[in-house]
């Protein structure tokens, strides 16, 4: 797989995490109550950027662990089982998010266990400080690791057999992309938007949300066994 | 913490303690919900009082109510005057 396609695959497995919700609840939960606790902007401005940074570094240090785990395994090149196994973890999570990603009720509720909700939910109404955000982001990334496993694994697939400095760039580029969506959100909320217009569109276009992440998911499981194993396979013919 | 005749609140469908109604607890959380709503400072205080008042005669006749009706009653007033306000309160429990 060539450098320019090895990357185009970790934009997409990025843009794929970035569509995922729940850093983006807590993030509107968080801004809420630092909100109606009647902080100062600047320090909504500094809980809510904390908790960004949070969620960034957890993001980076998650796929720089995985990649790790990866190389020291299969050295530069994973065996052909391995990126089948991991193609047939792309699909089945995006038929598990096309059919449970969010709660059947009113809301934006999403099929995390209810202990972890609670206790990111009850963390962003305690969180006083910037380096308790910092913590809160780390910790909503690790909430979210059943639904971004999968983006993750195929990124440090197709990371450790890039050459060193392009590695990097990977996982640059992995992060920067996967915290898009974030980061967006971030700046409507420091520029003064409502959090119930930002709530309401999230709310209105779940199933979008939900089908898009889905789909792109199967999508991608599907490119990379035609581009990794039946490429392979063919030419081994 | 001032509190009205003693009300026994159900929380959580009863998997956490009874408590006694709070009228400060309420209205904080209004106030709260309005001020997320980007809402001024005294408006948000007067939108609470309002609200707070209503579900108070709302309990006048109820001696024991889950902590989920009260929500509900406290919506549906909150949104004849500041629905934005009324939206995120409703959806504190369900964002996540």
């Amino acid at each position: 797989m060539d450098i320019a396609s090895s990357l185009a695959i970790v934009t997409l497995a990025a843009l794929i995490h970035a569509s995922f919700q729940l850093s983006v609840s807590v993030l509107t939960l968080l801004s809420g109550h630092a909100i109606g606790a009647k902080h100062s902007h600047a320090r909504v401005l500094r809980l809510t950027f904390g908790y960004v940074v949070g969620v960034g570094v957890m993001t980076l240090l998650a796929l720089s662990f995985i990649s790790l785990i990866f190389l020291h395994l299969f050295g530069t090149e994973a065996p052909q089982f391995v990126w089948a196994v991991a193609c047939g973890l792309l699909i089945g999570v995006g038929l598990a998010v096309w059919f449970f990603y969010y709660r059947r009720e009113k809301g934006t509720s999403l099929w995390i266990p209810r202990s972890f909700a609670r206790h990111l939910s009850d963390r962003s109404k305690a969180t006083k400080s910037g380096v308790e955000a910092f913590s809160l982001g780390l910790t909503s990334v690790i909430s979210e690791l059943l639904f971004i496993a999968a983006p993750m694994i195929i990124s440090a697939l197709v990371i450790i057999q890039l050459p060193g400095a392009w590695q990097l760039v990977g996982i640059g580029i992995y992060s920067i992309v996967s915290m898009l969506t974030l980061f967006s959100i971030w700046v409507l909320i420091s520029s003064g938007h409502r959090l119930s217009t930002i709530q309401k569109w999230r709310e209105d276009n779940k199933h979008f949300l939900q089908f898009a992440a889905g789909g792109a998911l199967a999508v991608l499981g599907f490119f990379v066994y035609v581009c990794k194993i039946l490429t392979d396979v063919a030419g081994a013919i | 913490m001032t509190t009205h005749k003693h009300i026994d609140i159900i929380k959580r469908k009863g998997r956490r303690p009874t408590e006694s109604f709070n009228r400060d607890k309420l209205h904080q959380s209004i106030v709260a919900a309005t001020l997320s709503a980007r809402t001024p400072e005294g408006q948000a205080d007067s939108i609470a009082h309002a609200v707070t008042n209503y579900v108070l005669e709302w309990l006048e006749s109820r001696p024991e109510v889950t902590s989920h009706d009260i929500r509900l009653v406290a919506t549906r007033h909150l949104r004849a005057h500041h629905p934005d306000a009324a939206y995120l309160y409703e959806q504190h429990r369900t964002t996540l």
